[in-house]
């Protein structure tokens, strides 16, 4: 074998190598698991799963997502299968994916995975699909509405308006501040409501309470340290409340609110205070503002299961529970009884429709 | 003839964009520079200065340069790098002075974190510099940064000892150059092939590890103490950032050192650079290529590991997938700027961090710059560094092709 030929075999057999590792590891081949629980047994028919680059642990949204689809297995007795992304040119190949597995219905979770749900569900009309997160829209942003795809949205700044409210009656410096990974509709909506809640604070009780941050983002959804860095140019400015709307990057906001002295943290997605990942710093967390995509995602299917999939909006409010802000937890004592009851006094406005928060992203049904 | 006048020319620009954006438009109130931190031996007081006023006056004093520099030129001389790191904190300073009008500036915080951001980015530059100087081009930074990252926290958590997790760091880095040195020098594999491959498979492996083999009890190293000198720590400015840091940032200062003088001053040194110019040569006088190629290689693998362990054990106490998120790329381009000096590298690596940061604090004190322009910051930074200012840079002529004997 001459050099070059042996240079050219090797350098295949070393990309092929890793290629079927990295296939291996992440884009795995969907996985079939069949219901071992006490459900019935529905295993003909597949619920289906994409996660984001994020994927099924990032101790946020995915995971979330991930254990509706568990709990469906759990207790509907489907089959579930799933592929998990690493980067984002692998959207679209893992969702078509799935495609050939006779899926019941197809879940894209997340914002990002809008459009290779939308591409996939107009070549497959006769496949379900549901997008969690995100409306589907045509490459020039005009509204969409497929009869196959079904869009699961939350009105986040509901419960996030509550939490700023909180926010701006516990800090004591009057500096509040937050951060998003990047600026997709699904974070600033987080970042927006919170803001209003600060506001509303202030005319409330004439206070100057500042919101820091609210055009500030990481960049990704990945770099914990530089959600560290960023929480501390934050505290430097005096926040002593931070909310960090960016995925596991918020893991070092906790980490920043460690090593500085009454800084408190307010978790996104899920309640982040139940989640082995903030275990560190659990007991600075001042709250959640939750979605509750586990009991959508299981509905969801539910619904699927049933014959009953239709492709109109879900809209998670305050109302119907699919957002919510979580317990105080260890921070129950900052939080006076007085404001704890303005807070269920806000609350109970909103779920009535006294109270209506708007913002820029704010889903309509 | 242009050519000559390019440096002139984008400091004149840069001048008047100062001038008229800053100065003449800019904007009204003071901005107030934080220099005392509460733990300094003594108080300096804030810098108030009224924001359009300072940056006239920088940007006539910016202006003057340019025209200097001009001159220079024109009489046949080179603008001098210290002149052009003189311009570069001027303008800086008077980009500050108008983002910050009305707000208040800690400036420790800004460079901590700087600081902070660019310790990975500079152990990777360092390795990179190793492996490239001595002939192999290194696309493998990322890879060898994430290698690092998920072992040290991996050993550390399984051993309980921090140490041990910074060792386990320089050993995976060295591995996975290792591979690299395998392919491209005994093998004769296309160098940049094996990088982009390398990165990826160790992206992936490191991520299936993450999910399938990792638990509480594996992933939880916990971080590395921060080590305070005293009384140096306690200067104003300079103390909290030079002494009050973990240990891996005071290696990394070490590495700058060694590296440099290594390269610079030691016999070694001439050899390995030897090897990246000129192998022929070097093997007539009796240098074993491969074998220097290979130190050369591993030792900078190495160093990149290192700077993996700040992700898990300097900062975030735990590994999460993909947690480099591009550095070791970056990295690259720090080292390329740096003109495969590990000096130069090292402040190139500085100014990625600075304007990293300083993106994220001009979003926080709420400055005229839309969010998406902010986050474009240090790439900016990049190209006009790069393509402005840097001029023609050499690598080492034999980086990237193979010797093969005979």
């Amino acid at each position: 074998m001459n050099i070059t030929t042996r240079k050219r075999a090797l350098a295949l057999a070393a990309f092929g190598a890793a290629s079927a590792l990295v296939l291996a590891g992440c884009a795995e081949a969907p996985e079939e698991t069949t219901g071992s629980g006490d459900g019935a047994d529905n295993s003909d028919f597949v619920a289906c799963m994409v996660s984001d680059f994020g994927g099924f642990e990032d101790g946020s949204f995915n995971e979330s997502a991930y254990a509706g689809l568990l709990q469906a297995e759990d207790e509907l007795g489907v089959t579930i299968r799933e592929t998990e992304s690493t980067s984002e040119d692998e959207y679209v190949p893992n969702v078509n994916a799935l495609v050939g597995e006779d899926c019941g219905i197809i879940i894209g979770v997340g914002f990002a995975l809008a459009n290779a749900v939308r591409d996939s569900a107009r070549e497959n009309e006769d496949v379900n699909y549901a997008i969690i997160d995100s409306a589907l829209s045509e490459d020039d942003f005009t509204p969409l509405a497929l009869d196959n795809v079904k869009p699961v949205l939350y009105d986040t700044a509901q419960a996030a308006f509550l939490a700023g409210y909180l926010a701006a009656g516990v800090s004591e410096t009057g500096v509040v501040g937050t951060f998003g990974g990047n600026p997709f509709p699904s974070v600033t909506i987080f970042m927006e409501g919170y803001a209003q809640g600060v506001e509303a604070y202030n005319e409330a009780k004439g206070t100057d309470v500042q919101v820091l941050g609210t055009d500030s983002f990481v960049g990704n959804f990945e770099d914990i340290a530089a959600g560290q860095t960023l929480s501390e140019q934050l505290i430097a400015q005096g926040a002593d409340v931070i909310m960090p709307v960016a995925g596991p990057v918020g893991q070092g906001t906790g980490i920043a609110a460690l090593a500085s002295d009454d800084v408190r943290v307010i978790g996104v997605d899920t309640d982040w205070y139940a989640n082995p990942t903030h275990d560190e710093y659990k007991s600075l967390l001042l709250t959640s503002v939750e979605k509750s995509l586990q009991l959508t995602v299981f509905e969801t299917i539910e619904a699927a299961l049933a014959g009953e999939f239709d492709a109109t909006t879900y809209v998670g409010t305050l109302e119907n529970e699919g957002v919510t802000i979580s317990d105080f937890h260890d921070q129950a004592s900052a939080v006076s009884d007085e404001l704890a009851a303005e807070l269920d006094e806000l609350r109970a406005q909103i779920e009535s429709g006294d109270l209506v928060i708007t913002t820029e992203g704010t889903p309509s049904a | 003839m242009i050519r000559a006048y390019r440096t002139p020319i984008v400091l004149g620009v840069i001048a008047l964009i100062v001038i008229v954006l800053f100065g003449v438009i800019g904007s009204e109130g003071d901005s107030t520079f934080r220099i005392s931190t509460s733990g300094d031996f003594f108080t300096v007081p804030d810098f108030v200065l009224p924001s359009r006023g300072t940056a006239l006056v920088l940007g006539i004093v910016l202006l003057a340069i340019a025209a200097a520099s001009a001159l220079l030129v024109r009489r046949g001389g080179r603008v001098r790098a210290w002149v052009l790191a003189v311009f570069g904190v001027l303008a800086v300073f008077a980009t500050l002075s108008w983002a910050i009008a009305g707000g208040t500036l800690p400036m420790t915080q800004l460079l901590q974190g700087s600081l902070a951001l660019a310790v990975p980015l500079v152990f990777g530059a360092l390795g990179g510099v190793l492996s490239e100087r001595v002939g192999v081009v290194n696309i493998a930074i990322e890879g060898q940064l994430l290698a690092g990252a998920f072992s040290s926290a991996v050993v550390a958590s399984l051993t309980g000892n921090l140490y041990a997790g910074l060792l386990a760091a320089a050993v995976a880095g060295a591995l996975v150059s290792l591979v690299l040195a395998v392919f491209a020098i005994t093998y004769i594999v296309d160098q940049v092939i094996v990088g982009v491959v390398l990165n990826v498979l160790v992206v992936g492996l490191t991520s299936f590890l993450h999910s399938a083999v990792l638990d509480s009890a594996s992933n939880s190293p916990g971080r590395l103490p921060q080590i305070e000198i005293p009384l140096l720590a306690q200067i104003p400015l300079l103390g909290p950032l030079l002494f009050e840091q973990t240990l891996i940032i005071y290696l990394m200062f070490i590495a700058v050192a060694i590296v440099t003088f290594a390269l610079f001053r030691t016999r070694w040194g001439l050899r390995l650079r030897a090897v990246g110019e000129h192998p022929q040569a070097a093997d007539t006088v009796g240098i074993n290529v491969a074998r220097t190629r290979f130190m050369g290689v591993t030792l900078g693998g190495a160093l990149a590991g290192l700077g993996g362990a700040f992700f898990t054990l300097g900062s975030v106490g735990a590994f999460s997938q993909e947690m480099t998120a591009g550095q070791g790329y970056i990295a690259l381009a720090a080292l390329i700027f740096g003109r495969w000096n590990p000096i130069l590298a090292t402040l190139a690596a500085l100014l990625f961090g600075f304007a990293r940061n300083l993106a994220s604090v001009l979003g926080i004190v709420g400055s005229p710059v839309p969010s998406q322009f902010l986050l474009m910051l240090p790439y900016v930074v990049t190209l006009i560094a790069v393509a402005g200012l840097a001029g023609k840079v050499r690598g080492p002529a034999a980086a990237g092709t193979p010797y093969i004997k005979g």
